[in-house]
C-alpha cells in the first residue's frame, strides 16, 4: 500500500462518517415526517374524525409497505387496521 | 276542483289530468301551468338547492318547480338527497338510485348514499385485489366491511355523487335541482369541498416535503432510488381528488348559476331555523336566491278559528317580510288538501309561478 493510496482511503473514510452522520439525521427526519403524515393519513385509529377518510381508501393500497414499517415502529406487531391487510 | 282519483292505474290518472284543466284551489280560477311565470329568482339558473326545516315543504316546491321547468321546455334532473326520500311518494311513480326519466324531459333520481359508500369502498377493494394476493385479498375483504360503517363515510359518499351529478351531468341537462335533507346537514354539506380539499392540500403538502427529503438522501448516497415527486402515485391520487372538490366548488359558489332557495313556513321554529341557514350561507359565499314562504294562511279562509290563527300568522308573516327583506320571496298559500300526485303538483307549480304577490 503506497502512501497515496493510504492517503485515498484516508479521504474516503472521512468523507464517509461525515456523510453517513447527515445521512442519518436525514433518514430520521424523513421518518419522523412520514410518521406525521400516516398519524394524518389514518387519524380513525387513534380516535379522531377525519374528514378525508373515504377518499383516502383510494391511496390506501399505495401505503401498504410504508404503513406495515409504520406499524411495526408504532409498537404493534401485527397490522392494527384489517382494511390494510400486510400482516 | 276535481280531487285526485286514488284508483286506477298511474297511466289513467295522467291521462285524466292532462284533460282536466286543474282549478286554482284558493280562488277557483282555472290555472295554465305552462302560461306560468317561471320563478324569477331561478331565472338563468342551472343548479338549484332546496332546503329548510323538516316538514316545511322542500320536496314539494322541489319537485313542482321541476315540473314546471320541464313542461316549459327545459330539460331537468331532480335528485333528492335527503336520507328519508319522498319525490316517489309525490309524483306517485318509483324514483330510483339510478337515473330515470319521469316525465318528459323530467328526470329523477333518489340519492341512495349508503348505496354510494357501498359502491366507494368496492372501488377501494378492486384497488386492493389488483395489487395483493388473492390470499390476502380475501382475508381484508372481511374486515374491510368495517370501513364501510365509519362514521362520515355515508355522508361523503353522498357529497362524492352530488358532486358527481354536478360535473358531470351539468351539460345533460338545463336544470339540476336538488331536494335536500333538512338545514343541518345540507349546510354540512355544502361546506364538505372546503373542509376536505383544505385537509388534502395539508396532505399533499406533507407528503411533497417527504418526498423532496427522500431526493435529498439520494443526491447524499450518490444512489438515486427515490421517485420524482410528480410519479408519485399517492401524491397523484390526492391531488386528483383536490382538483375535483375544487372544481365543485367552484361551481357551487357560481353565483349566476346555482342558487340556493330556501323554504320558510309562518311560524317561529322554521323561521329561526330558515334565518340562521340564510346566514350561514351568505357566510359561505354561497347564493341564496329566494325565499319561499310556504302555507300561508289564505284570506278567504274563514270561521273563527281561521281569524284568530291568521291574526298570529299575521306577526310571523311581518317578522319574515323584515327578516328576509334582502331576499326575493314567494308567498304559496295553504292548499285545501295535501300535495302529492301530478295534479296537485301542478297546482303548486302554478302558485310557486305566478307573479309574486302579499298575503292578505
Amino acid at each position: 500500500m503506497d502512501w497515496k493510496e493510504l492517503k485515498q482511503n484516508f479521504g474516503d473514510f472521512v468523507h464517509g462518517y461525515f456523510v453517513s452522520e447527515y445521512e442519518r439525521k436525514l433518514r430520521e427526519q424523513f421518518v419522523d415526517l412520514n410518521d406525521l403524515f400516516m398519524l394524518q393519513c389514518f387519524m380513525e385509529l387513534v380516535g379522531l374524525p377525519n374528514p378525508a377518510a373515504i377518499y383516502l381508501l383510494d391511496v390506501y393500497p399505495f401505503f401498504l409497505e410504508e404503513f406495515h414499517m409504520w406499524h411495526r415502529r408504532m409498537g404493534m406487531d401485527r397490522s392494527p387496521i384489517g382494511s390494510m391487510p400486510c400482516c | 276542483m276535481a280531487p285526485a282519483d286514488g284508483h286506477g292505474s298511474l297511466a289513467d290518472r295522467q291521462h285524466a289530468v292532462l284533460l282536466k284543466k286543474p282549478l286554482d284551489a284558493a280562488r277557483g280560477k282555472p290555472l295554465d301551468v305552462a302560461r306560468g311565470k317561471p320563478l324569477d329568482f331561478a331565472r338563468g339558473k342551472r343548479i338549484l338547492f332546496f332546503g329548510g326545516k323538516g316538514g316545511v315543504g322542500k320536496t314539494t316546491c322541489a319537485s313542482a318547480v321541476a315540473l314546471a321547468a320541464s313542461r316549459a321546455g327545459k330539460r331537468v334532473l331532480l335528485v333528492s338527497t335527503d336520507p328519508a326520500h319522498s319525490t316517489s311518494d309525490i309524483f306517485e311513480t318509483p324514483i330510483t338510485a339510478e337515473e330515470r326519466e319521469i316525465y318528459p324531459r323530467l328526470s329523477g333520481i333518489e340519492i341512495d348514499a349508503n348505496l354510494e359508500a357501498r359502491r366507494y369502498i368496492d372501488n377501494a377493494k378492486a384497488g386492493i385485489a389488483r395489487m395483493f394476493s388473492h390470499a390476502v385479498a380475501r382475508e381484508a375483504e372481511r374486515q374491510i366491511e368495517l370501513a364501510s360503517s365509519m362514521p362520515g363515510v355515508e355522508e361523503v359518499a353522498l357529497f362524492d355523487r352530488i358532486g358527481d351529478l354536478i360535473i358531470e351531468r351539468f351539460d345533460a341537462y338545463d336544470l339540476l335541482i336538488f331536494d335536500t335533507a333538512p338545514t343541518g346537514h345540507t349546510l354540512r354539506l355544502l361546506r364538505m369541498p372546503e373542509l376536505v380539499s383544505s385537509w388534502i392540500t395539508a396532505l399533499s403538502k406533507r407528503r411533497r416535503a417527504l418526498l423532496s427529503l427522500n431526493k435529498d438522501i439520494d443526491q447524499v448516497r450518490l444512489a438515486p432510488e427515490a421517485v420524482n415527486p410528480d410519479d408519485d402515485p399517492i401524491l397523484k391520487t390526492l391531488e386528483a381528488r383536490r382538483e375535483k372538490l375544487e372544481q365543485i366548488r367552484a361551481r357551487l359558489m357560481q353565483h349566476n348559476f346555482t342558487g340556493f332557495v330556501l323554504v320558510v313556513i309562518p311560524e317561529r321554529l322554521p323561521i329561526e331555523e330558515t334565518a340562521r341557514a340564510a346566514e350561514i350561507l351568505r357566510e359561505s359565499n354561497v347564493n341564496v336566491c329566494g325565499v319561499v314562504v310556504n302555507r300561508v294562511l289564505p284570506a278567504d279562509a274563514d270561521g273563527d278559528f281561521y281569524r284568530s290563527r291568521r291574526q298570529q300568522e299575521q306577526i310571523y308573516v311581518d317578522e319574515i317580510r323584515q327578516r328576509f327583506s334582502a331576499y326575493p320571496l314567494v308567498w304559496v298559500p295553504q292548499l285545501a288538501t295535501d300535495v302529492y300526485g301530478l295534479e296537485n303538483l301542478e297546482r303548486v307549480s302554478y302558485l310557486l309561478m305566478r307573479e309574486s304577490e302579499s298575503p292578505m
